[in-house]
């Protein structure tokens, strides 16, 4: 009695989904952000329902499995536009987001009424290698160093500290490609000591990311500059809802989030949210300097990050239409994370006032030969992957500053399918395909 | 002897515990809600239904944590707050422990909190756990001392280190007034011992939960009823250092105490809405080199004052 009691109670409670982002799975994570009664948490131990939003490529299955084990019971998983495991055939699947939330609340519910039994565990409950204890304390050497209990080297201080001599125990693991602070798919070896970042080596590039078809028209034809311009805003706002959010602002976050939601987001309301930013100590609180990118390191980057080093690189003032709208690259000198925000800001407040005097002149783009993408120019390449960036960028900064040094970086390759066509997109099933 | 010095006092102080818990997530919801973040259900059961949820959920382990300190770290903060509470007197003669030296019990509680959330991150054996952990222990360094200056402040003019005494020497002035770097600086310590908002250094996203992020069911849900309870015993001792406490017109002490509490509480859940978390280098560079120094100059102001 009492506990068909709390069953019903916790029913009715907000569902905690932890969301495995694959491929092309932003875009129903941002509906689910702003709709009632579902949070997105950042750790599977909190959630009750394993959200996989787009596909998951072959190789990274086992991570999958990972974390699908890591949700304590009960819980269900969801695929939405994904294929489940094979061990999970008979897991729910939904294709149509406005269906999402609402799948969600009942999977909840039904697991809380016991009408839903809890996901099987995919993995052996057991330490992924074997103990293979030695020495007077068990772990696995001689005396008190050395080892391979479960197959880890000891936590032993191998190298020097690098920030201010304070040697600690150094610690070597793999984050990703799931972890919700990085991008979708990356996946890197990272040695840690303390919370300070000696080594990270990059194994495997973020997933694509797509972007809307009219960037895709902009390389066939003239296309309107306000669609452009205001698919650009739409564009940035988004990565600053994830930014805004990493930095402990839930309410700004969810603010820009709406705000690329508007078909014509005001130009004022941008600049309100700025001036909000600044008051909050967004700029001054967050930022240390830090993670800041040398000219080299800028233009292999481009885009807003080149910008924000100072490099006034822009497909855009090639163009006659551009022109005709008196427009000028804005730039950043520091080349830093808050510099990356600020041009980020100035980005977004610039594209909404191009495409409102576009739209009164009803000017067009005159070039197809390439675009300036959100993630940087489109001419005769593609903008590719630039997660090698952070092998030098991120050693020697607390994980703090590398996180939000990471959310400022937009480094995934663009997609060649658009937002609008990835719905149907297949899978890639290979390594090499993806890389491709 | 027993009803009176045992029995009410640990009735007292879970009542207001178990109260004040519930009270600081409602108003929580409610703040987020009026900041507009989307919300489905109602605030008044919000905190029911999670609590449900994650007493269902199961206590999940991780691989080979010190199982001993994982599971009582979070009964020891909630024992910690329960501690802190229960020398905030509510009225000159409802005070569940009336210590001489209370002042002091309040600092060694707060020294013992950077402890006990160290032993919670460090115990899962998991990496963001850990990290929240190490970084928790620079920051709890930082407002100790803050903190330690500022009660000593408060204790010069009351001539005794005995909350009911700080309390009873604000009879003409409150020490808000009379020390105006106080309260302002006690409040980062209140944000700081609670890792709340700007200082949640232990428990933030880029750690995606940092010491509690391996945690889930009941022992979670002991951890997060544990934060909430130690902003409750915050809540007391700030507003007996620094609001006259019991004391206010018309209505009687201890209602005046428990509103005191309630506007301290209402203030640190705002501003952990609407400020950033701090990044940790240049939390503990304000600590050091601004907040601390201001701690002097209150208690040299308190010291003077306390002369004239």
């Amino acid at each position: 009695m009492a506990v068909s009691w709390l069953s019903r109670l916790a029913a009715q409670a907000t569902v905690p989904v932890f969301p495995v982002r694959g491929m092309h799975g932003e875009p129903v994570l941002h509906r689910l952000a702003l709709a009632a009664g579902i949070e997105l948490v950042d750790s599977p131990r909190h959630a009750s329902i394993l959200l996989v939003a787009g596909g998951v490529p072959p190789d990274q299955h086992d991570a999958l499995r990972r974390v699908h084990d890591q949700l304590p019971t009960p819980f269900a998983t969801l695929w939405y536009r994904s294929e489940p495991l094979d061990e999970l055939a008979g897991a729910t699947r939904v294709d149509d987001p406005d269906a999402l939330p609402e799948a969600l609340k009942t999977i909840h519910r039904e697991l809380m009424s016991g009408k839903r039994g809890s996901s099987p565990r995919l993995l052996p409950d057991e330490p992924p290698n074997p103990w293979e204890g030695l020495g007077d304390d068990g772990h696995g050497g001689e005396g008190m160093m050395g080892g391979v209990p479960y197959g880890r080297p000891m936590a032993m201080n191998m190298t020097d500290d690098i920030r201010d001599g304070l040697t600690l125990d150094s610690l070597t693991v793999t984050l990703g490609p799931f972890l919700p602070m990085l991008p979708p798919g990356l996946t890197a070896e990272v040695t840690l000591q303390g919370d300070l970042i000696q080594s990270w080596t990059t194994h495997s590039a973020p997933y694509p990311i797509a972007l809307e078809s009219a960037f895709f028209q902009a390389l066939q034809g003239p296309v309107p500059i306000a669609e452009l311009e205001r698919a650009r805003a739409r564009y940035h706002l988004k990565r600053l809802h994830f930014g805004l959010r990493l930095a402990g602002l839930e309410r700004l976050a969810l603010e820009a989030l709406r705000l690329a939601f508007e078909p014509h987001p005001g130009q004022n309301r941008v600049m309100a949210l700025r001036r909000r930013l600044v008051r909050s100590g967004f700029f001054r609180l967050t930022t240390t300097g830090r993670g800041r990118l040398d000219e080299n390191q800028a233009r292999r980057v481009g885009g807003i990050a080149a910008r924000a080093a100072g490099l006034e690189e822009d497909w855009r003032s090639g163009d006659e239409g551009y022109r005709h709208l008196n427009f000028r690259p804005l730039t950043q000198r520091e080349g830093d994370t808050a510099a990356r925000w600020h041009q980020t800001l100035a980005e977004i407040e610039q594209a909404l006032q191009l495409a409102g005097q576009a739209e009164r002149d009803a000017v067009h783009t005159r070039r197809s030969d390439g675009v300036e993408t959100p993630r940087g120019p489109w001419g005769e390449y593609r903008p590719e992957d630039a997660s090698g960036v952070l092998e030098e960028l991120l050693p020697g900064l607390e994980w703090d500053e590398a996180m939000s040094t990471l959310a400022s970086l937009d480094l995934a390759p663009l997609s060649p399918w658009s937002l609008e066509e990835t719905s149907e997109a297949p899978v890639p099933t290979s390594v090499e395909e993806r890389r491709a | 002897m027993i009803v009176s010095e045992l029995i009410l006092p640990v009735l007292l102080v879970t009542f207001v515990l178990v109260l004040g818990a519930y009270l600081v997530a409602v108003l929580d919801e409610a703040i987020a809600g009026a900041l507009g973040m989307p919300r489905a259900t109602s605030v008044w059961t919000a905190p029911l239904t999670q609590g449900a949820w994650l007493l269902t959920q199961q206590a999940n382990a991780t691989e080979a944590p010190d199982w001993r300190a994982w599971r009582l770290a979070p009964a020891l903060y909630l024992a910690l707050a329960a501690i802190g509470l229960a020398v905030v007197p509510f009225s000159p003669t409802l005070i569940p422990t009336d210590l001489v030296t209370s002042v002091v019990l309040w600092g060694s509680v707060e020294a013992l909190a950077t402890v006990v959330i160290f032993l919670h991150g460090w115990s899962a054996n998991t990496l963001l756990a850990l990290i929240g952990a190490y970084r928790y222990v620079a920051l709890g360094l930082s407002y100790i001392l803050i903190s330690m200056f500022v009660l000593i402040g408060v204790a010069l003019p009351a001539e005794s280190l005995q909350f009911s005494q700080v309390v009873a020497s604000q009879e003409g002035l409150w020490n808000v007034i009379r020390q105006p770097l106080g309260l302002p600086l006690f409040l980062i310590v209140g944000l700081g011992m609670t890792f709340w908002g700007p200082l949640n250094l232990a428990d933030s996203r880029d750690l995606a939960g940092g010491t509690a992020s391996a945690v889930s069911g009941p022992p979670r849900l002991v951890w997060n009823l544990a934060r909430a309870a130690m902003l409750v015993a915050f809540s007391g001792a700030a507003a007996s250092a620094f609001l006259g406490g019991w004391l206010g017109p018309w209505l009687p002490g201890p209602v005046w105490m428990l509103l005191k509490m309630l506007a301290v509480l209402a203030v640190l859940l705002l501003i952990g809405r609407l400020v950033p978390r701090v990044q940790p280098e240049r939390c503990v560079t304000l600590m050091w080199v601004v907040f601390l120094p201001l701690s002097f100059v209150d208690l040299i102001w308190a010291g003077v004052e306390a002369l004239l």
